[in-house]
């Protein structure tokens, strides 16, 4: 199933719950597995359990930090939050996946010749 | 830094913590509860709600397994839960685990042990400041060479000594010295003590400094300078009371006058095993040995060198020194001798330094290596079986867990980690123990010396090397026992697994018998070994030693090295001899140059007339009153007549001399050639037996001790009552107050011939308990496993019928017949063996009868009841039981 949906990968995914986290604030696992799945427009399938392997990583590495906390409709979940390491690694990787993508883009743009 | 930080969080989670897993456990069910809330709000009934959000989830238990790889290192993680689950299967089976913990321990202690006296006296640096950087250096040749040796072949010359610390840019310094000189240290109770001659710079060149004074000189060392001497710090304590003064003091050593210049720092005792009380420049060794002098001399070998490194230079920088060095003493040898080539060795500077000692020392080193490597072995053998035994009732667990899914690497893996565990807890006692024990062994040994030894020092505490091989021997155990079984275990369970019966596999009972016939035949060697050596130690306890020695005593003091010629020392052996018999309780005085039992007894050459073979027999100088004082009869002839006596020119031979010399002749009418002098016999005693203790029929020869021998005479004084050991000290010392007069009784020889073998036969011993505890165990172990895997078998051959006495018969046979096997080679090894240990059995057959008989038969009856107890077992279970274990 989803042959036709890209896989995310690790170090994309990492990138996609920062910057969610950024735009949105203080999220919890489901929330942020939600907003990805809907800014890429059901473009890409996210398993909702990958999202946890990839939080815990980012925690270990102190881009992010977790606290229990209570949710919009009143239920207890576990809150995410960027820490400035966090928020310093966002900007770094944002720049590198725009030269990444500019690169790539010369390369993918038709006709053009040097 | 980012990478680190994250490495060290999953490093600490890779130990579990329930309350962790609790967290993500709650906060997945948040997930799914805020999803299913969601669905609920789309119009989703609650059960479609929940299977939806798992759907998307993609599965808690996935989810959970995921979560848990990244939160840890996978491999530590399993690592972690193995020891966790080895932990609970050691609690719940104390009995086994105790077993295997305690084989360990004391199979590792007892090879740690050993490697740390060997690796103490073999291979460790000395126990020096900066030893590590000390070179020792000795010469080797090729090719013919004349030279005099004195102590060992490759010491130095002075000479060579010089040209190695002229040219050799290696060192920053060099030091040349010849231990062991027993020399009188004079004063109102004189004494005989070790000296040492040393080149000038001797501390400092072995990075010691003196505690008080200084160290010896280079203006010391000229010839002709006033002799000067650094004392130990034990003997400037225990014979001048520490006097803070002593540094200017003068001290006589052999009669010469010496200057104390310093005192050793404190435990400084030289750099040999024996301890060196006194420390003079080269250019006194002759002081210290009237009867020869290598100062001048310059091509003997009596020298040890060391050199310390200087900064940056390596052993290899030292090496290639020697080596131009080498080629240059050898170009100046070679006029006249062109074969001849010298070479110069460097070596780590360690206790056993000298060549021709470390190949002694690395010889019997290594054959106790190997000899508690077998106990190590059996320990191993006997364990793996105890964990083949244990495996029988894991079998059904591991094949469960096969069928849920593990891989057969994962399972061995755990069961490694299990036998590992066993044996590291078993190593670190063993290690423990060892170096607590080894230290206080090695000190309880040398305070109890032979006596007329001199002290030793000798500190066998392991350092790293010794760790390491812990460490080592550690691992290897835990692997060698654990390996075998776990892959036998895991390939049954697999079987298990796949025809769901189990059957007694032919591989692994012939494994189980291998192993008990290697541990079988190396405890009876071992067993007996002690045996004979215990049976031997009783004979010298109880052996005649062919002569009276209660009672008598010994008076001895050397002579030569106060200065006497043999003029005067028979001028005050006639004095002596006068107060001598004066003492208290005195009944006879002799004098001899070997006493009964000594070390002292010397070989050689003598002739018959009209031939030129050469008999090499052991003789000493007697006076007439020797036989009558030790009680030896003069079997046909008569003693030595005082003309005799004054020309040494007449021997008396013991009967078996005679027998072999001159077979169906009359001995008395016989000659013996000795320094082309003829001597005829005059008398023949009936076998002595006064050089080895229980050994009769050696062939010997008494020579008079006439005047010009005086100068090596001892006095042998025996008594109505035995004379104290003062008034005799008192009678020489009234004649010469000088010597260091040395008076003990004769039956302390004795002791020099019983310790060794008493220390032998107390190591074979403990030795033999432990591979006897360890072979027992084994056996036990391997029928008891037998059994339960036969219970099938046994039931239905119960329930068809047979008698229980067959089926016990059955299981003992087969438990035994590895056994007897063990015990063929077993005795084949001890025979083997015995004839390396003879000189310590005094008479003893090395194939003692009752050693030979009674050591296996002893052990086949232990054996039985270590067989018997399991398979009595066996019968007590009933057939219905036996046949439903399937």
């Amino acid at each position: 199933m989803g042959r036709d949906k890209p896989d995310v990968w690790q170090g994309t995914l990492s990138l996609m719950i920062l910057k969610t986290l950024e735009s949105m604030g203080p999220l919890h696992g489901y929330g942020i597995a939600r907003r990805i799945e809907q800014t890429s427009g059901n473009q890409l399938l996210v398993n909702y359990g990958t999202i946890y392997p990839a939080l815990l990583k980012l925690e270990q590495e102190g881009a992010i930090e977790s606290d229990w906390g209570v949710s919009d409709n009143n239920r207890r979940a576990k809150f995410y939050r960027l820490t400035r390491a966090g928020r310093k690694e966002v900007e770094r990787s944002t720049r590198e996946w725009e030269q990444a993508t500019a690169i790539l883009s010369r390369f993918l743009a038709p006709g053009e010749r040097s | 830094m980012r990478t680190l930080r994250a490495w060290l969080h999953r490093l600490g989670g890779s130990f579990v913590s329930s309350r962790r897993d609790r967290d993500f456990d709650d906060e997945l069910e948040s997930h799914l509860q805020l999803h299913i809330a969601d669905k609920i709000r789309s119009g989703m009934t609650a059960a479609e709600a929940r299977r939806e959000a798992l759907i998307a989830l993609g599965g808690v238990a996935v989810t959970r397994d995921r979560y848990r790889d990244r939160r840890g290192f996978p491999v530590v993680a399993h690592l972690a839960q193995d020891l966790r689950f080895a932990a609970r299967l050691f609690r719940r089976s104390p009995g086994f685990t105790l077993t295997a913990i305690v084989t360990t321990m004391l199979a590792v202690g007892v090879n740690v042990a050993i490697f740390s006296a060997f690796n103490a006296a073999a291979f460790r640096p000395l126990q020096l400041p900066d030893a590590g950087r000390l070179v020792a250096i000795s010469t080797r040749f090729e090719g013919h060479r004349r030279r005099n040796v004195h102590g060992a072949p490759s010491l130095l010359s002075l000479q060579e000594f010089e040209a190695v610390r002229d040219q050799a840019r290696a060192f920053d310094s060099l030091v040349a010295f010849a231990p062991f000189n027993p020399v009188t240290l004079g004063g109102r109770d004189p004494k005989q003590i070790l000296a040492t001659a040393a080149s000038c710079g001797y501390f400092a060149a072995l990075r010691v400094y003196p505690a008080l004074g200084r160290d010896l000189a280079a203006s010391d060392c000229v010839k002709g300078a006033q002799p000067v001497v650094v004392i130990s710090d034990s003997l400037w304590r225990s014979s001048f009371s520490g006097d803070p003064s002593i540094v200017g003091r003068i001290v006589t050593l052999n009669r010469t006058s010496f200057l104390v210049v310093g005192v050793a720092p404190r435990g400084f005792t030289g750099t040999q095993l024996v301890t060196e009380d006194a420390f003079v420049p080269l250019s006194a060794q002759p002081l210290l040995d009237h009867n020869w002098s290598q100062v001048d001399g310059t091509t003997a070998s009596w020298l040890m060198v060391m050199g310390h490194l200087r900064d940056g230079a390596a052993i290899s920088t030292a090496r290639a020194d020697l080596d131009v060095i080498a080629a240059r003493l050898s170009a100046a040898a070679r006029s006249g001798n062109p074969d001849l080539t010298e070479h110069l060795d460097a070596s780590a500077a360690t206790m056993s330094a000298l060549p021709e000692i470390r190949s002694i020392v690395l010889g019997v080193g290594f054959t106790l290596v190997a000899g508690v490597g077998l106990v190590l072995i059996i320990a191993c053998a006997n364990i793996a079986n105890l964990l083949l035994a244990r495996a029988r009732a894991r079998r059904r667990e591991i094949a469960v867990r096969l069928s849920l899914g593990a891989s057969r690497g994962r399972l061995v893996q755990q069961l490694l980690t299990e036998s590992l565990v066993l044996a590291a807890l078993g190593g670190a006692a063993g290690f423990l123990a060892a170096s607590w024990g080894t230290p206080v062994l090695v000190r309880y040994l040398l305070a109890h010396l032979p006596p007329g030894s001199w002290p030793m020092v000798f500190d066998p505490r392991p350092d790293g090397r010794v760790l390491a091989y812990a460490i080592g021997l550690t691992l290897v155990t835990g692997v060698a026992f654990g390996l075998v079984p776990a892959m036998q275990t895991t390939k049954d369970a697999m079987l298990d697994f796949k025809t769901t019966t189990s059957t007694d596999r032919r591989s692994s009972r012939r494994l189980q018998s291998v192993l008990i016939t290697v541990q079988v035949a190396t405890c009876l060697t071992l067993l007996l070994s002690a045996g004979l050596l215990a049976r031997g130690l009783y004979r010298a306890n109880t052996a005649d030693p062919g002569v009276a020695m209660n009672g008598v005593s010994v008076v001895s003091y050397d002579l030569a090295n106060a200065g006497y010629t043999p003029a005067a020392a028979q001028a005050l052996q006639a004095r002596v001899l006068e107060r001598l018999s004066t003492v208290a309780g005195v009944t006879s005085v002799a004098e001899t140059t070997a006493t009964p039992l000594s070390d002292q007894h010397s070989q050689t050459d003598f002739r018959l007339p009209g031939s030129d073979e050469v008999h090499m027999i052991e003789f000493s100088q007697v006076t007439p009153e020797f036989f009558d004082l030790l009680h030896i009869p003069i079997a046909q002839g008569r003693n030595f007549l005082p003309g005799e006596v004054a020309s040494e020119g007449a021997v008396i031979v013991s009967d078996t001399t005679a027998r072999r010399l001159w077979p169906g002749r009359d001995p008395l009418q016989q000659t013996l050639i000795l320094d082309k002098v003829a001597r005829p016999v005059v008398g023949v005693v009936h076998d002595p037996r006064i050089s080895h203790l229980g050994r009769a029929g050696d062939s010997y020869v008494f020579l008079p001790l006439g005047p010009d021998s005086q100068v090596r005479a001892t006095w042998l004084v025996a008594g109505s009552q035995p004379p104290s050991p003062r008034d005799l000290q008192a009678a020489v010392r009234a004649v010469d107050p000088g010597l260091a007069v040395d008076v003990a009784p004769l039956a302390d020889n004795l002791e020099t011939w019983r310790s060794p073998s008493r220390l032998a036969a107390s190591l074979a011993a403990g030795l033999a308990l432990l591979a006897l505890i360890l072979a027992l165990t084994g056996i036990f172990g391997t029928v008891a496993y037998a059994v339960s895997r036969r219970l099938r078998e046994i039931g239905i051959r119960v329930a068809i019928g047979a008698a229980h006495a067959d089926v016990l018969r059955l299981i003992v046979r087969q438990g035994m017949s590895p056994v007897i096997i063990g015990i063929g080679i077993g005795l084949a090894g001890a025979a083997a063996a015995a004839g390396l240990f003879e000189a310590m059995l005094f008479g003893l057959s090395p194939y003692d009868p009752v050693s030979f008989v009674l050591a296996p038969l002893g052990f086949f009856a232990v054996a039985l009841a270590a067989c018997y107890a399991p398979a009595r077992r066996a019968l007590r279970v009933e057939p219905t039981v036996a046949l439903r274990a399937e």
